[in-house]
This record gives structure tokens, sequence and C-alpha cells, in this order.
């Protein structure tokens, strides 16, 4: 704050009619660490010239647990419930990108079923992930109804997790060479009529928030991201189709048996505003929930018989080498850097947050905006801070 | 792929050195001089390499390695290139004791970020970044946490430091007996990471 003094030798100046005093001091705000806008424990330091973000800084590390040093005192099967606990919003998707790297150094092969599975569960996940997002962001432009509804949803998936893997959110389900616990008829049943529910009710949560006036104007013409200024950030996953490329690891990178799968990777076209604003990445992420459906029904259909756990050794010891292996999670690219000596736990295992990188973006998309739009920047690009610290 | 980056590599940057680590298992990588990195980085820019996806630091004995993980979203390629420092003195706060390394973050902002957190865990100093602060631990953090010397501060700011009776000791002495009831470890679960009352045959042959 400028203080008495500063005001006094303004209003001088304005008698003498000099404009120049209307440029005031900035105003330094801690938005965070206890914000209900940042979703977690981020704080960003703003500086603001009245109602406009001049600079904002974020600072992080309020969530760190250092998992990478956890990981390097376990062995290889106990990793796995730390990596639940990095985007514990989606962390059927954690999982699978860990055993992943592990597989692929092993060489392991995972039965088909268990492929099923694991793609049906991770697919349910980004549908969990993307409603909470939904429901959230609204709650951040200030409509309480679209989260009542996200959560009715988000809910019967959450009881399927707890019914197949004992956990609601940190489920350790997928393991090294599969999944844990095979998947019964009458669980697939209830997948099945809650896709064809969650179809109807997406298209009118859809309607409800996605073309209301009041959240365009919210959210058209901000926040704008350019394909180049996410490529020198490295931004991935919907903020990066948010800004019209067409880039997703499921089609670029294949992973699992996505490649047997229909699906479309849609983008943002900028029918509201420009391409790369708040409304594009919000229409990416709900555009992908049917895109997820999709996926889900083809599982239903191509789901085989047979054993959910491939043939891994009891005392895991993964080959001497690195690999750098990434997954389309939810929120984006994660990444998981192996370097092993050939020993039974790992030598270093680093992990690349796609949240951590998106935070890291906030100085550049944040001067000039209001206040409010910052809120509703940070919402858009969908942040968990256990991701972002580990 | 590698050889070929890595000979572009040696005809375009004098005294880059740049030699292709071919693995069989997992990935193959370029190891460079770790002064010439940038000079490396602005021809694998031009080349297309336009996303720096990750630097990961790596503590050894000996010395230091940072690896980084670079992405071509244009023709979808990666490649991941290595240096070589020596491992300097981490044990204090003092940057200038740390082994120097230039800053990409001129090439790619995602950089700056990664640096920092490089800077933070494991104790390298990247001349040229910005804004060198520590990002996960606190500014007045001693040490660097990935280290493998690495110490727990006793106390921080006249707090101590996981104080014993914030430790749950109860669980941990409650999962030693049971292991020591046990015996076999593997008929508990597959987790444990002692297999010392294990059959050592069974283990040569499950371990292959």
């Amino acid at each position: 704050m400028s203080g008495g003094h500063h005001e006094e030798n303004a209003e001088e100046k304005i008698l003498l009619g000099d404009m120049e005093v209307l440029k005031s001091d900035l105003l330094t705000l801690n938005m965070g660490p206890q914000h209900p806008a940042t979703h977690g424990v981020l704080r960003v330091e703003i500086k603001t010239d009245s109602e406009i973000v001049v600079e904002a800084i974020p600072h992080i590390g309020y969530l760190h647990r250092c998992f990478e040093k956890h990981a390097e005192n376990l062995d290889y099967r106990g990793v796995i419930p730390f990596v639940d606990r990095m985007d514990y919003l989606g962390a059927m998707n954690m999982e699978w990108g860990y055993a992943l790297t592990i597989e692929k150094m092993l060489g392991t092969e995972v039965p088909k079923r268990a492929e099923y599975i694991r793609i049906l569960v991770a697919e349910l996940q980004r549908i969990a992930s993307h409603l909470l997002f939904f429901g959230t962001y609204a709650i951040d432009l200030g409509a309480f109804t679209p989260f009542l509804y996200a959560f009715q949803d988000r809910e019967q998936i959450l009881r399927i997790f707890e019914e197949l893997s004992g956990a609601r959110l940190l489920y350790n389900y997928i393991w090294i060479g599969g999944v844990w616990n095979d998947i019964n008829d009458s669980q697939l049943a209830r997948v099945k009529t809650f896709c064809d529910e969650f179809e109807l009710n997406l298209k009118k949560y859809h309607d409800l928030v996605g073309h209301n006036k009041i959240f365009i104007g919210r959210t058209a013409n901000v926040g704008i991201l350019t394909p180049e200024q996410c490529y020198d950030y490295g931004a991935t996953g919907p903020v990066l189709r948010g800004s019209g490329v067409k880039w997703d690891l499921r089609r670029k990178k294949p992973y699992g048996l996505y490649e047997k799968f229909d699906f479309d990777v849609p983008v943002g076209t900028g029918v509201k505003g420009t391409v790369g604003d708040c409304w594009d990445r919000y229409e990416v992420r709900v555009l992908e929930m049917f895109e997820s459906i999709k996926i889900i029904r083809q599982v239903l259909e191509g789901i085989e018989e047979g054993p959910v756990m491939g043939k891994v050794p009891k005392i895991i010891k993964v080959p001497a080498g690195e690999i750098y292996l990434k997954t389309e999670c939810p929120r984006g690219e994660l990444g998981y850097h192996l370097i092993s000596d050939g020993g039974k736990t790992p030598y270093r295992l680093k992990i690349k947050s796609s949240c951590f990188t998106h935070v890291s973006m906030l100085p550049e998309m944040a001067p000039g905006q209001m206040v409010a739009d910052l809120v509703a920047t940070i919402g858009s690009i969908d942040i968990v801070l256990g991701e972002v610290d580990r | 792929m590698h050889n070929q980056i890595a000979s572009t590599l040696n005809s375009k940057v004098p005294g880059a050195n740049a030699q292709a680590l071919i693995a069989t298992i997992g990935d193959s990588s370029v190891l460079v001089e770790a002064g010439k990195i940038l000079d490396v980085c602005k021809i694998l820019k031009s080349e297309g390499f336009n996303v720096l996806q990750v630097i990961t630091g790596t503590d050894y004995a000996d010395r230091i390695e940072v690896t980084y993980s670079l992405a071509d979203f244009t023709s979808n390629r990666e490649v991941l290139i290595k240096v070589k420092l020596s491992r300097g003195d981490g044990n204090g706060n003092n940057k200038e004791t740390l082994p120097k390394l230039d800053s990409v973050s001129s090439l790619w902002r995602a950089a700056h970020f990664q640096e920092r957190e490089t800077y933070d865990m494991i104790g390298v100093n990247f001349i040229g970044n910005p804004d060198l602060r520590r990002i996960l631990c606190p500014d007045d953090w001693t040490g660097y946490p990935l280290r493998k010397d690495y110490v727990v501060q006793e106390k921080y700011l006249d707090m101590v430091v996981n104080p014993a009776h914030k430790v749950n000791t109860e669980d941990h002495m409650f999962g030693k007996k049971l292991k020591e009831q046990i015996g076999d470890p593997k008929k508990v679960s597959a987790s444990w990471k002692d297999s010392s009352g294990g059959n050592a045959d069974e283990e040569a042959k499950d371990g292959e």
C-alpha cells in the first residue's frame, strides 16, 4: 500500500492539472496459498495497477513431498501408491504411466483383458477428472449449480472404482504386469448404464454452461495462448489442444491398445472468441469426455476373457539403462524418466508433470488481464497442486 | 537417428565431442561436452526440436549427469541429450561451490522452471537463468535433497525436522514384528523390499 503521504502528493498534482498522477503505485496482492480459486495450495504474487494485473509470480512447493526421493528407497512395486498421490484426481492414469515404464524396461507382456481394463479405468478416470474441472470452473466463475450436477455423475464413477479397487481416490489398482483385480459382468453392465445416462447428461450440462452468455463473456478472448507459446513452454494436453494443435499421445505415440480404437482428437477452433482462449480449453475437455465415452463403449464390446496379470518376477530388478516414457493424462503429458542401475530400487525416477509446466505459463498469460480474468485463466489450465509439487 | 544427430553436432559445433550412447534396453541418448550445451541446443532447435520436455539431474558417486529431453512436435521425434559435470560441494546453500552449466532458457522458456527445479533438487548452477531461486524447497533450505549423500537438516527456523513424537513408530514396529513372525516375506505381499527370509534359489529363479 502506498500510504497517506502519496495520496496528499497526488491531490496536489491533480490540482495542478497534471495527468501523470493518475498513474498510481503498483499494489502487491497475494492470491493464496489458501484461496478457493487456486484449487489447492498455490500462491500467486500479483502486482496490480488498479484492477489490471501487471505481473504474476507463482510460488509453489507447499505440497512438496519429494516422491522422487521416496522412490529411490522403495522397490518398484512400492512406488505405485506414491504416484497415485501426485495427481489425486487422475490416479489411474498416473499408475498406468508408471506401470508402462517398468513393463517396457522388463519386456513384460500384459494380457489382453488387463489392457482392456486399463483403458476402461483410464478413460473413466479422465471423465471423472474433467467433470471435476467442469464443476469447479463454473464455481470459479460464479455458477454453483453445474458443480452439483458434475459431482452426481462423478460419484457414479467413484463408486465403480471403489467396488473395483477398494478405494475412491487413490487406487493402487494398475500393477506392473496387469491389474490387481478382475472386473465382473455386473460392473461392466454398470459402466454401460453409466455411459448411456452420462452421454445425455453431458449434452445438457454443456448447453447449460458452455453456451451461457455470462460464461462466454467471462471466458472467450481471455487467457489466449498461441501454439508457439505452448511449444516454448512445453505445454501439453488440453492446453495445447485448446490452442488448435492436434497433438494427443494416444494417437501420436499409441500405448496400450489405443491404436485399435476409433476416436477423434478435439481441438480448439475459436468458435466463441479467439483460438486458444479459456472457452476453447473448456470445450476441448467437454468434447474429450464424449470421446472417452466412445472409447469405453468399444472396450465393452471388445473385452475378452482371460487372465488380468502377466508373468512378472516376484522381485523386480529392472536391467540397467534409462527410459523416458510419456502418457496422455487428463491434464497433459506425464513423463517418467527412469534411470536404473540394475538394482531392486530405481536409481533415479524423475517425473515430468504437465501441471508444473502449465503453472510456469502464468507469468506469460497474466499481464494485462483483470484480476477476475486471472481466476478464469488459472481455472482453465486445470492444475492439481499435488502434481505440481510432487 | 542418434548417430546421425551426433555427427551433425560434431560437424556444426566444434568441440562438442558428441557421442551416441546406443542402448539395447530403453532409450538411447547423445552425450555432449558440458561447456557446449548452449551451442548444441541452438543447433538442435534449428533442426526442429521445438519443445524442451524435461531436465533431469542425476547424482552419481563421481559426477552429476544432466539429461535434456527434447521433442519435435511437428515430426514426432524425441532425443535425450546428456552432459557430465563434476559434483562440486553441495553441503551448504552456496551457488558458487556448485557445478556450473549454461542455461538454455533463452531458447525454450520451459527451461526456466525446469532449471530451477534441477538447481533446487540436485544443485547445479545454471549460468544465465533469469531467476535461479529454489522452487520446491524454501529459499533458506540447506543441501540438495536428491543428491545421494544428502542429510536432512535437524532444525529449520528453530523447528525440529521430523520430531520423534510425530513419527508413527507404532506402525513401523508393527510391520517389523509382522515380518519377523511370518519369516518368509513373500507370503504376505509381493511388495516387501527385503527378501532376507526367502529361499535363495527361488529368488534367483524369480529374479531372472
